[in-house]
Order: structure tokens, then C-alpha cells, then sequence
């Protein structure tokens, strides 16, 4: 029994470190399917399977992360930034891994054959959304400093150079899309593995999307202010 | 009598001693939590500047603490002292009870109350009459006691943002921080000062009335300041530590504006001879910088737990001395 009276509890729960620890899970997430778009060249089909676990867990883990954010912003809290723009922000993070699950799962789902340019195509396209990735971690490792430094313009602008770099590399995303879909339609391929193959290509482009909207997302909170 | 005035010495320094203990470790937390002093250092400077606040600064909250709440010129000074007794104990009693239950109570509320307490058991008793308690100065006491955070928060707000604009967006943060880290080094020996000057009087002020004084002698003060001291040394350490841990995210810059706004208005406050609540005040000035965009997260729900302490404190110390004022006429 320690007898004291205290005033630590006006200390309350700070999102930001986890806000943090999610975004860099997204950051994972993208380089796991990297390899298993590897793996999928290279028919070794075990590896996929296990490598769409990983992901399954990342994905998980962050959904933990987010439920406890989500958890301890109560309204009693005094945040450096609005409580719902923060909220918002998370949701749209979070549907950055949630369609790395999904893309994850969809591979898995037939053993496709398709000539080498098909997966050099992929290749280049997972290069970027890796490369936007990147991109939007760096943007988001800007939170300790912005609360270090109780958002200062100077900082403030720092950070928010990211975002169209961001948006920039989305764009990128598209073009490569645009590509790989006219390729697909066009290549001669089984039907269903183009038509899976297509639904990947739109499905990796939702990560780049999300992840353009999440930076999106950020600079609203942090201008918000 | 003189039995009874030995053990409201003990008290007394035993609420001191409380005083010290808790609320002025609770306002140097602040320092060790950012880092800025180092436990050893932290105590030393809070036993030191405690006992100056006290002993050269905390005559005018003692004295109305004494006399400012009953007029207790117009009582017999046999019951004086048996109420001054009463509000003493029932103040320490409380104090420790809410302890237990970790409310985060003042002592100023505690022993305002418990002579209130007095105060009213004099008017039950047909000493004096109801409009006789001085109301108008219990009006000012408390109406301070709701200025007094408010004005903490509204200067360490305008304080961090001039750290802010003037400092942050010029300079690095770290060379920034690296220089509030001395700064608040003053800051802490300040908030010590103030507290013992402000806190003194909640050990003190019943001690104060006993002796009959018409000038407050200067050995009350000096007793209160090493029982404030002593608290600080023997138990506060643990406060210290245990709070510090918990406030880790208040850099030097912060910790320096909730610290510097929350000892000068407590210092304005024993100017004007106003027994404040310093822990309250600390906990206004914090919730100022985070209102400024200073901290990464403040829990309004302590701010729920010290009112409802505080609407708790007043009726029961007063109750609380109303009935061993009550019980102690009859045997003393």
C-alpha cells in the first residue's frame, strides 16, 4: 500500500507512438508481398502460402493497434490535434494493410502461368508501391518531432513535403497499372488467370490509394490544428 | 492543557509533515520527471526553499487561516483552543483518510473547512451568531480557490506560446530544451518556495490561534517550514519518484511553463494572503500547456476527481470538526 496522493493521472494515454507502430506494420506488409510476388514467379508455391500468413498477422497485429487507439481516446483527453481528424486518419492507415491482406489472399487463390515481361511488369509496379510506402513512412516519422516541437510551422512544412511526393508516386502507381492492364487484356493468357491477374493489379493499386489518402488524411489533422 | 497542546504540536507537524510528503512532492515532480534534477538534488532543493517559503513568506495565509474564517476574538479563548484542537485533528484526519483513498485532496480545502467546521459548532453552541462567521472573507477563499487554476492555466498557455513562436520556430528544439533544462532547475527552487509559503498555514494556522497571538511568533513558522521539510526528506522521495515516472513526455520547456505559472500565482496567492490549493493549480497550469498544443495527451478526468474531492473536502472536515469539537468541550 503506498500512501500518497498524486496528480500523475492528469498524464493521459498518447496515440502517437502507436499511430507510429501501425504505419511502419503497413510499411512491412508491402515488403512481404514483394516476396511473394518472388515466390509466385518462381512457382514455390509454399512460400506464398506462408508468406500470406505473415501478412495475415502483421494485419491482425495492427488491427490490435488500432483497437487499442481507438480504445483510449476517450473524449477527455486534450490532444495537440482534433480527436475525430485523428480517428479518421487511422481508419484510412489502417485500409493501407488491410488491402495488403487482401492482394495476399488473392494470390493464393490460383496458380497462374504468365510469360516473364507479365511478372517484370508486377515487379516494377510493387517496386513503387514499395517506393510510396517508403514515402509515407518517412511523412509519418515526422509525429515525434511535430509533437516535440508543439507543431511548429517550421516543422509543420518539413513534414508536409512528404505528402505530395506521396501523391506523386501514387500517380506513378496508375501509370504502371494502365500498362499492365492493356498487357493483360491483350497478352495471350488463360482467361481466368487474366482475370485474376487483373483483379491483383487493381488491388495493389488500392494500397498506393490508400496510402496517397492516408498521407491526405495526415495533413488535414495536422493543418486542422 | 498542556497535555492537549503537546498533542496538537504532533498533529500539526504530523499535517506538516503530510504536506510536505505528498503536495510539495507532487509540485517537484514535475522536475524529475523531465529529468532536469536528480532525486538527491530534488529533495535538497524542496527541503531548503519549502522551509524559506514557510518561514520567511507564510505569515499572511496563517493568519488567515487563524483568524481570517471564525472570529474567534469574540469567543472565549478557552474554546478557541479546544476548536483550533478540533479543526487541527479533524484536518489530519481527513487528510490521511483521503490519502488512503487516494482522492487527490487539498490540505488547503481540508483545513478551511475544518474551521468553517468550528466556526459553526461556535454558532450551534450560541457563541457567536451566524452572520458573525466572516463570510465575505470565505467568499474570497473560495472564489480563489476556482481563479486559482484557471489563472495557472491561462498564463502557462501564454507562456508556452512564447516559448513557441519566440523560440521553437527559430532554434533547434533540442538547443531549446537544453536550456530550459537549467532554467527549470530555478523554476523548481520558485515552485517550492511558493508552496511552502502557501501550504504552511494548512499545519500551522490552528497552532497559530492557540498561542492566543497577536503577533504570529516566528517559531510557528519556522516549526511548520521543518515539519514541510522533513516530509519532503523521509517520504516525498517515493512521491517523487512514483509521479515521475508517470510524467516522463514533459520535456524541459513544458515542465519549466506549468512550473513557473503555477508558483507565481501561488506566490501572488500568499501575498494576498489567500490559502490556495497548489496541487490544483499545478494541475491547471499543466492542463494550460496542453491546451497550447504542448503535451501529447492531458486527462480532463482528473479534473473530474479533484472536484469531486473538493466539493467532498469542505462539508466533511467540517463535519468532521463540528463533532470532535463536540466531544472535546465536555473534557477539556
Amino acid at each position: 500500500m503506498r500512501f500518497f496522493r498524486s496528480i500523475g493521472g492528469i498524464f493521459g494515454y498518447s496515440p502517437f507512438e502507436d499511430l507510429k507502430k501501425h504505419a511502419s506494420l503497413c510499411g512491412r506488409a508491402v515488403g512481404i508481398l514483394v516476396r511473394q510476388f518472388d515466390a509466385l514467379e518462381k512457382g514455390n508455391y509454399e512460400e506464398v502460402e506462408r508468406l500470406r500468413e505473415e501478412i495475415d498477422d502483421l494485419e491482425h497485429h495492427a488491427d490490435k493497434i488500432k483497437a487499442e487507439i481507438r480504445g483510449n481516446l476517450t473524449r477527455s483527453l486534450i490532444l495537440p490535434v482534433d480527436r475525430h481528424d485523428l480517428l479518421e486518419f487511422l481508419t484510412v492507415q489502417d485500409s493501407i494493410i488491410n488491402n495488403c491482406e487482401h492482394v495476399g489472399h488473392m494470390v493464393t487463390f490460383r496458380r497462374v502461368k504468365a510469360p516473364k515481361e507479365i511478372w517484370s511488369d508486377f515487379k516494377v509496379l510493387l517496386a513503387k508501391i514499395m517506393e510510396t510506402a517508403v514515402e509515407y513512412e518517412e511523412l509519418i516519422n515526422h509525429l515525434d518531432r511535430l509533437v516535440e516541437t508543439s507543431f511548429s510551422k517550421k516543422e509543420v512544412k518539413a513534414a508536409l513535403e512528404h505528402v505530395p511526393k506521396v501523391e506523386e508516386l501514387e500517380h506513378e502507381c496508375d501509370l504502371v497499372q494502365i500498362g499492365l492492364h492493356t498487357k493483360l487484356l491483350n497478352v495471350d493468357l488463360d482467361l481466368r488467370d487474366a482475370m485474376i491477374m487483373i483483379q491483383w493489379v487493381v488491388h495493389l493499386g488500392y494500397i498506393a490509394n490508400s496510402a496517397a489518402r492516408a498521407a491526405d488524411r495526415f495533413r488535414l489533422m495536422i493543418l486542422a490544428r | 492543557m498542556e497535555f492537549f497542546f503537546i498533542t496538537a504540536l504532533i498533529v500539526s507537524f504530523y499535517v506538516a509533515w503530510n504536506i510536505g510528503a505528498n503536495d510539495a512532492a507532487n509540485s517537484m515532480a514535475t522536475s524529475y520527471g523531465s529529468g532536469a534534477l536528480t532525486i538527491r538534488q530534488i529533495i535538497i532543493i524542496a527541503a531548503i526553499l519549502e522551509f524559506c517559503g514557510a518561514f520567511f513568506f507564510g505569515a499572511r495565509v496563517t493568519k488567515t487561516i487563524a483568524k481570517g474564517i471564525v472570529p474567534v476574538e469574540l469567543i472565549d479563548p478557552h474554546l478557541v483552543f479546544v476548536g483550533a484542537l478540533a479543526a487541527l485533528f479533524s484536518a489530519g484526519i481527513w487528510i490521511t483518510v483521503a490519502t488512503f483513498y487516494k482522492l487527490p485532496v487539498s490540505t488547503t480545502h481540508s483545513i478551511v473547512g475544518a474551521m468553517l467546521g468550528f466556526g459553526l459548532a461556535a454558532v450551534s453552541a450560541k457563541h457567536i451568531a451566524l452572520e458573525q462567521i466572516k463570510w465575505e472573507v470565505l467568499t474570497k477563499i473560495v472564489l480563489s480557490w476556482i481563479i486559482s487554476p484557471i489563472s495557472g492555466a491561462i498564463l502557462a498557455f501564454v507562456v508556452f506560446k512564447i516559448i513557441k513562436f519566440t523560440l521553437f520556430e527559430r532554434y533547434e528544439t533540442q538547443e531549446v530544451e537544453r536550456v530550459f533544462k537549467y532554467l527549470q532547475v530555478a523554476t523548481a527552487c520558485y515552485m517550492a518556495f511558493s508552496h511552502g509559503s502557501n501550504d504552511v498555514a494548512n499545519a500551522v494556522g490552528p497552532i497559530a490561534l492557540i498561542t492566543g497571538y497577536k503577533e504570529l511568533p516566528s517559531w510557528i513558522l519556522f516549526f511548520g517550514g521543518i515539519g514541510i521539510a522533513t516530509g519532503v526528506a523521509t517520504w516525498g522521495y517515493r512521491v517523487i519518484e512514483t509521479i515521475g515516472k508517470n510524467i516522463t513526455e514533459l520535456t524541459f520547456t513544458r515542465g519549466f511553463s506549468a512550473e513557473f505559472s503555477a508558483a507565481t500565482i501561488v506566490l501572488l496567492a500568499s501575498y494576498l494572503g489567500m490559502p490556495i490549493s497548489t496541487t490544483h493549480t499545478l494541475v491547471g497550469s499543466v492542463i494550460g500547456v496542453g491546451l497550447a498544443g504542448g503535451i501529447a495527451s492531458v486527462n480532463l478526468k482528473m479534473v473530474q476527481r479533484i472536484l469531486f474531492s473538493w466539493v467532498l473536502t469542505v462539508p466533511a472536515a467540517a463535519a468532521l470538526t463540528i463533532s470532535i469539537y463536540t466531544v472535546m468541550v465536555i473534557f477539556v
